[in-house]
């Protein structure tokens, strides 16, 4: 089995665990799918007083499930390089460029009212005209803007 | 722990294996999927959208409620506005920057990667920025309703 972990999962069998859990949060909490929601829901508690919404368990969850990947296959990435980017502003420069990425990302799915899981998954799973439009709006921009990233480097 | 709780606690830890295993939390594979080397991320995702477009359809005609909570399943249609077409213009661009969305990003800091958790920490001050935003606005708009008229 841990062969097989090590292994990229094939999407054909990826796409329907995912959608499962999709499914399977539709059915058993009766509501939509969304990552950066338990984010907002740990922020609102802490600096609002707000009491936990159940997506802040989800968010635990994801977590926890990438720690439990690790264990399974014991391959950890404290000292894992970022990629190109470490190399292009070096590591005095990663983590603010980071921070920065980080933030448009907390803002903008915030006002969009979703992020990838959200809006691009269960947003469009459910056929929300504005999901389709949110989804279509930062695939477009992600992707035009890697590719400008990429000439400009 | 409640019974919901619980559930949405599993039902991540799920999700988070399979981004795992799927290497979707790693940046060299969405920078394959944003420079369209790979279409890997667009066929999961395609294939989510797929199953569970037919799937909530068909369960929408039975009238579910949830079976931890009881109350109807309400599926929300919201039509597009400005602040959708905005907000993920700036999703987009910091997810180019960075490689990884909220879901990579928590299975990132769960696997010890330390840069995941520099660009968690901006999403949280994002996120705390905007909800800031939002509070000012509802002040100003609560002010205008209650202040006397000069």
């Amino acid at each position: 089995m841990r062969s097989d972990l090590l292994a990229q999962a094939p999407w054909y069998v990826a796409g329907p665990l995912m959608a499962l859990v999709v499914l399977g949060l539709f059915v058993v909490v009766g509501e939509r799918i969304g990552v950066v929601g338990g984010f907002s829901s740990i922020v609102e508690r802490t600096s609002l007083g707000r009491p936990l919404g159940w997506k802040a368990w989800f968010v635990v969850g994801v977590l926890t499930g990438g720690a439990a990947f690790s264990a399974v296959t014991e391959h950890w990435r404290v000292h894992e390089q970022y990629y190109w980017l470490q190399g292009r502003v070096g590591e005095a420069g990663l983590a603010p460029v980071l921070v920065l990425g980080g933030v448009c990302i907390g803002y903008g799915a915030k006002a969009a009212q979703g992020c990838t899981s959200g809006n691009g998954i269960g947003g469009c799973s459910v056929g929300s005209p504005a999901s389709i439009v949110a989804t279509a709006t930062f695939m477009a921009t992600a992707i035009a803007s890697a590719f400008v990233w990429s000439w400009l480097s | 722990m409640t019974r919901l709780r619980a559930a949405s606690l599993g039902f991540g830890v799920v999700f988070g294996f399979v981004l795992a295993w799927s290497r979707l939390a790693e940046p060299r594979v969405i920078h394959d999927m944003l420079l369209l080397r790979s279409p890997y991320a667009y066929e999961i995702m395609a294939s989510v959208v797929g199953i569970c477009f037919v799937a909530i359809r068909l369960l929408e005609r039975r009238r579910p409620h949830a079976l931890l909570t009881g109350r109807p399943v309400v599926v929300e249609r919201v039509r597009p506005a400005r602040r959708h077409v905005l907000g993920s213009v700036l999703f987009g661009l910091g997810w180019s920057i960075t490689l990884a969305c909220p879901g990579p990003i928590a299975v990132q800091v769960g696997q010890g990667f330390f840069w995941g958790a520099c660009t968690l920490a901006g999403v949280l001050v994002g996120i705390r920025a905007y909800l800031w935003r939002e509070e000012r606005r509802a002040r100003v708009t609560a002010d205008a309703v209650f202040s006397p008229s000069a």
